[in-house]
């Protein structure tokens, strides 16, 4: 073997080293792909579009494959024409995942936003509500629990962390609903059209007595906590006034906390009471035994609990929570005290129209 | 015969390096997985995407220079080595981040259990009678709700999930606060 032959093999294998280490520069849409799928990433399309993202993945992997395929060839047969084209196919679609991720968070913020503006009013009715039960206790320990719920979804939501505060929030849902099944078992009477036609029955007549008879009357609306007293058939004045914890059931034995419905009369007047003046009624009056009696019948009443008594519109203050009883400000009571004789009817009523959408929540 | 020795050397050296770093390989991918189940998707999630997208990149030069007549797995070894290496530092990272989350939330925990416990000393002292009745039921209902959302929040300790368990606390915390505000404002009322 001569030198010139020891040459040309030398000459022709570096030839082909250099050769084959030296490849064409990739397309600059190479890297745009990988920088694009790290926002995408980033943006959570893999949670919020995972089927578009799913899609944008395998093209991405096929165009890194074309890439793979023609930087695996000899330089000079290089040809990233094809390559450079699924990248730009690919550059395409990810914008269009991009948007759609945009889209998609825009649109779950909004809803989420507003499901918490409505949870929000629910809970602070429902917490109103509360009070008027005597499961109030039992609810509102719920309601907090509800609150944390919907404070944890406020957080992520401002974080931007949709799908956490989504989760968060169905907690939340889940609980309000476990509270408005509680109070709302209470309070379902009020959408009673029967019973609010009663009421209203009750209302009109009391009112048509007082004008017959140029004499006062008193209704108390229980849902408004308001009495209003009547002269004549005529409005002489309203007061705000309190009831009891479980205030809006209709009384049926004694210790029940609730406050009769029916109309009674004023049987005595004590001006010296221990809470300021009281005006005592006629509880039980012949419906309210009939009742008591049926609830015997029917076992919903325990076993050795009388039916109550000593149901007075009395002073002490409205805050002063009675057990049935209806409470007013001294100074209300004194309005009107003087004016009213003993055989006075008193009407008490749930209601006097049915309650709406925002009462009862409107999902309900 | 020289001229076939020659030839022989040349394709010796070739194939020298052909052959595909398999174990580097096996070896990057596992440590990528080990720190992922230590809890880097978890508590560094933006550097395991980055150590995936390296580990990718290397498996794509492994697969460029396996199709490659002159196959060269140099850089690719280099690649893989670098993977391993921050896969590994990324491991070791995972239970420092986690104790300090971990401490965070517990002393969240602490100070959510101060500030209920604050509020229901706040309520023992309030003035009880017939017109404060309903409010006090009401806060005890409310105090009652907090204690038992607290235990959800050591169950989320328990269970390792210390972010969620720190956001829970934060808002038990934030509605005691709350509550002993409600709380001082209506025994002021009643004192008036």
């Amino acid at each position: 073997m001569c030198l010139r032959d020891w040459r040309f093999v030398v000459c022709l294998f570096l030839t082909f080293i250099a050769v084959g280490c030296k490849g064409k520069p990739v397309p600059p849409e190479v890297h745009e792909a990988e920088l694009q799928e790290q926002a995408l990433w980033r943006a959570g399309a893999a949670l919020y579009t995972p089927e578009e993202y799913d899609q944008y993945s395998k093209s991405l992997r096929a165009a890194k494959d074309q890439l793979i395929k023609e930087k695996a060839k000899f330089p000079l047969l290089q040809n990233y024409q094809e390559a450079q084209m699924a990248f730009q196919a690919l550059l395409k679609t990810g914008e269009d995942v991009q948007e759609k991720v945009e889209d998609h968070k825009l649109r779950r913020s909004e809803a989420i936003s507003s499901q918490i503006a409505s949870f929000t009013k629910r809970i602070d009715n429902v917490k109103k509500l509360s009070r008027m039960i005597s499961e109030g206790r039992f609810a509102r320990s719920l309601l907090i629990r509800t609150e944390l719920k919907m404070r944890e979804s406020d957080l992520l939501y401002r974080r931007g962390d949709f799908i956490e505060a989504e989760k968060k929030l169905k907690e939340a849902i889940s609980y309000l609903q476990d509270v408005e099944d509680v109070v709302f078992s209470v309070l379902g009477r009020y959408r009673d059209e029967s019973l609010l036609k009663k009421w209203e029955t009750w209302i009109g007549e009391t009112i048509l007595e007082s004008k017959q008879n140029g004499a006062f009357a008193i209704t108390v609306t229980k849902i408004d906590r308001k009495l209003a007293a009547y002269k004549g058939g005529r409005l002489f004045i309203t007061f705000k006034v309190g009831l009891g914890p479980n205030s809006l059931a209709d009384k049926l034995h004694a210790g029940d906390n609730a406050t009769p419905e029916g109309k009674y009369r004023i049987v005595k007047k004590i001006p010296l009471s221990q809470y300021y003046k009281a005006l005592l009624l006629n509880y039980p009056n012949e419906e309210d035994q009939k009742r008591f009696v049926r609830g015997r019948a029917e076992n919903i009443i325990p076993p050795g609990v009388g039916i109550g008594g000593l149901i007075e519109i009395h002073g002490g203050g409205m805050d002063s929570i009675t057990n049935g009883c209806i409470s007013l400000e001294n100074e209300d009571l004194d309005k009107f005290y003087d004016l009213i004789d003993v055989g006075t009817t008193v009407t008490i009523v749930g209601s006097t129209r049915r309650q709406n959408d925002l009462f009862f929540g409107q999902n309900r | 015969m020289i001229r076939l020795s020659v030839m022989g050397i040349l394709v010796v050296f070739l194939l020298a390096s052909c052959s595909k770093p398999q174990q580097a390989l096996d070896e990057a991918k596992a440590a990528v997985e080990a720190a992922k189940t230590e809890g880097a998707d978890i508590y560094s999630a933006e550097e395991l995407k980055a150590l995936n997208d390296s580990l990718t990149a290397a498996m794509d030069e492994v697969e460029t220079q396996s199709k490659k007549f002159f196959k060269s797995y140099g850089g690719s070894k280099g690649m893989l080595a670098k993977v391993k290496a921050e896969a590994d530092a990324l491991k070791a990272s995972i239970p420092e981040r986690k104790e300090k989350a971990k401490n965070e939330a517990l002393a969240m925990m602490e100070e959510t259990k101060a500030a209920v416990e604050e509020a229901k000393t706040y309520l023992e002292n309030a003035p009880r009678g017939k017109g404060t009745k309903a409010d006090i039921d009401a806060f005890t209902a409310d105090l009652k709700g907090l204690e038992d959302s607290l235990t959800s929040v050591q169950e989320s300790i328990d269970a390792e999930e210390y972010f969620g368990a720190l956001d829970s606390a934060k808002t038990i915390k934030e509605k005691a606060i709350s509550i002993s505000d409600q709380i001082k404002q209506a025994i002021e009322k009643v004192k008036k």
